[in-house]
């Protein structure tokens, strides 16, 4: 009975701030304006060409966004982690993408990117370019505007990343590595058969997290692009339940954002069997 | 099989702190040498910048008398136990072994065959498929000794391999770790802070202190010609007593006056004394050079503050106002706090040290 008490607070909190709202975006996602139980909400979704294009964009951005987040981070942590003359310095200045909330990252880099903006700017300043040569970074084709999107993302969120992958490194001890380096290893071997192995389950949460946060990203694209530039799944969930202004709109956007609670803990569980069989063959090729 | 040299090494870590101040070692080969002292003494640096893990700020590191000073530690042709074990947890008992002999592209079946052999030479051979985290502590500690036996190592570095074993094991793995290197003959160097540890194994013990070496030489050595007072009183259990002693010399004897006690000895067989005339000096005397005698016959006497029975033998301690003496008697001799016993001294083992330098004073006649 006692350990049903001590949960009780927790329990109730989510059912009033969590799992009510929740239960109750599911059921209005499957009525209509009248009121009537349908599946027209989604129906108007899969018809629309707008939704595959998101799908398909977030996918993009998602794939290539963690990859390079991921590389890149765990890259820093190694390198901070050899705890070199200055790292700490060095911490503390990569830490700082981190500190800023999405909306001044989003300023910061609209004010930038933009034609007469700081980074053309500073190109000039320096004489890479001149006046007739400036770079119109916000004005390229659909390629050009997701990989702006994924270097902004990636340094808003690579300190992040770098922080779990330092914690998990330093969790692992000294010496595993330098017996490693006693028994033959080289940088490499030691780096891919004793370091990444350890440091597997700190690697899966944060995968899992970047993912999850990756799948969600829309507030930087809103600030450069504006609404439909560039549409992505939580962008269109925010425009038809918040921007449009009619309440068919936000059954669509309640609808659409059931989806992508579904596809958010679709592709978690798929990473999690993906690298959980990865495993598996690890071990039967030894 | 190999020697090792340690020319002039030093290590310094920051400004003020040195790992390890001056250090001249010859290791012969197939010897078991040693490392003691108290912890923060530096055995650790010195096994580190051996093993290439740490570099050196000074010296020269010969092996086989080629120098491997800078060469990174994969090929020094050294391996390593290390104090808590640092085996690898993600791999089986197996692949630990094995890790280092794929390195060195072994084929599939030597590599087998050399990872059973030395699993049942330190006993393991049931443990191959488990995973360290299935396994006690002294079953960790033999993985680590499997894994740096299997490379058939030119020299093999001990970092305190046994501290973490309870008392008893780590009485029997002693044994063991002496009948393995028998068998394998291994140039090898084993640290420990336990000086019953190194006497019980080390062909010749390097007694370190503060970053320098104080003694080398055999246990006898270390344990019968300390060379300073602090190798006296570091060395056996309970470790030498010690007695500020006044110089005198009369007609045909030197007289040792202590507070409790005046001693005479024969002056012929103490020339050397002779320049400490009218001076301190310190008197050290082993545990069991101090010896229960008659009251006639007795040097001074005293009253028992303790007895620790040990089983085969009993160690008394004795209050002499400002020291605590402690001797070793025998399992039947009859004594029990409070008693007023006679003592005397085997005066052919008794040691004399300067007090100033603390260093031990050499008689040509021996002793
Ligand atoms: N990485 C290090 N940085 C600074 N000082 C160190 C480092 N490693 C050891 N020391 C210092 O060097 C001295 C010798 O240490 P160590 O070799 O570990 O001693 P031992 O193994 O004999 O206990 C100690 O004073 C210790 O504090
Ligand atoms: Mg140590």
């Amino acid at each position: 009975m006692v350990p049903y008490l001590l949960i009780a607070p927790v329990v109730i909190y989510y059912s009033i701030f969590w799992l009510f709202p929740v239960l109750n975006a599911i059921i209005e996602s499957f009525r209509n304006v009248d009121g009537i139980w349908t599946v027209s909400n989604y129906i108007h979704i899969f018809k629309d060409p707008v939704f595959y294009q998101a799908l398909s964009n977030t996918a993009f951005i998602v794939i290539f966004s963690v990859t390079i987040e991921f590389i890149l981070a765990f890259g820093l942590a190694l390198l901070i982690n050899t705890k070199f003359r200055g790292s700490s310095m060095f911490l503390f200045l990569a830490m700082i993408p981190m500190s800023l909330p999405a909306v001044a990252v989003g300023a910061m880099w609209s004010s930038g990117l933009a034609t007469r903006g700081w980074l053309n700017s500073f190109l000039m300043t320096f004489g890479f370019i001149d006046d007739a040569s400036k770079i119109l970074f916000l004005a390229g084709g659909k390629m050009s505007t997701m990989l702006l999107i994924i270097i902004i993302d990636a340094w808003t969120v690579i300190p992040f990343v770098m922080i779990i992958l330092l914690a998990g490194l330093q969790g692992i001890g000294e010496d595993v590595r330098e017996a490693g380096a006693i028994f033959g290893g080289t940088k490499f071997q030691i780096l891919r058969k004793i370091t990444i192995p350890m440091l597997k389950p700190t690697i899966t949460t944060a995968m899992i997290l970047r993912i999850i946060s990756a799948i969600q990203i829309w507030l930087i694209i809103v600030l450069l692009y504006g609404f439909n530039r560039l549409p992505v799944l939580l962008e269109q969930v925010v425009l038809n339940y918040d921007q449009l202004g009619a309440e068919y709109f936000e059954r669509i956007g309640l609808a659409l954002s059931v989806l992508v609670a579904i596809i958010v803990s679709a592709a978690a569980v798929l990473y999690l069997k993906v690298s959980g069989s990865f495993e598996k063959e690890v071990k039967q090729d030894e | 099989m190999a020697t090792l040299e340690l020319i002039d090494i030093a290590k310094r870590f920051t400004k003020k702190v040195w790992g390890v101040k001056k250090m001249d070692l010859k290791v012969e080969d197939k010897e078991f040498i040693v490392l003691l002292g108290p912890s923060g003494c530096g055995k650790t640096t010195t096994m580190r910048m051996v093993a290439g893990l740490e570099e050196v700020t000074r010296g020269t590191i010969l092996l086989d008398g080629k120098d491997i000073t800078d060469i990174p530690p994969r090929d020094r042709g050294i391996s390593m136990v290390f104090q808590n074990y640092a085996i690898w947890p993600h791999m089986t008992v197996y692949e630990n072994i094995a890790f280092s002999l794929k390195l060195k592209k072994m084929s599939a079946a030597e590599i087998k065959e050399r990872v059973e052999e030395t699993a049942a030479m330190v006993k393991i051979g049931e443990l191959l498929k488990r995973l360290p985290g299935q396994l006690s502590g002294g079953q960790q500690q033999r993985v680590a000794l499997a894994r740096a036996l299997a490379v058939r190592p030119k020299l093999f570095l001990m970092d305190e391999p046994l501290s973490n074993l309870d008392a008893k094991l780590r009485v029997t793995m002693r044994t063991e770790l002496k009948a393995i290197h028998q068998q394998t003959n291994a140039t090898s160097i084993f640290v420990t802070h336990d000086q019953s540890e190194a006497m019980s194994m080390a062909d010749r013990i390097v007694i370190m202190k503060d970053g320098e070496i104080v003694q080398i030489g055999t246990p006898d050595d270390v344990y019968f010609r300390s060379a300073n007072m602090f190798v006296a009183g570091f060395i056996g259990t309970p470790p030498s007593n010690f007695f500020n002693v006044e110089c005198e010399y009369t007609k045909e004897n030197i007289s040792l006056k202590h507070s409790h006690f005046t001693l005479e000895i024969d002056s012929m067989k103490f020339q050397e004394l002779g320049k400490y005339r009218g001076k301190e000096i310190v008197l050290g005397v082993r545990p069991e050079d101090l010896l229960i005698v008659p009251e006639s016959k007795a040097v001074f006497t005293a009253e028992v503050l303790v007895v620790e029975p040990q089983g085969s033998h009993q160690v008394v301690a004795i209050n002499l106002k400002e020291i605590i003496v402690k001797m070793v008697v025998s399992a039947e001799t009859k004594v029990k706090p409070g008693d007023k016993i006679g003592l005397g001294f085997n005066i052919k083992r008794i040691h004399f040290f300067d007090s100033k330098t603390e260093n031990r004073i050499v008689f040509k006649g021996g002793v």
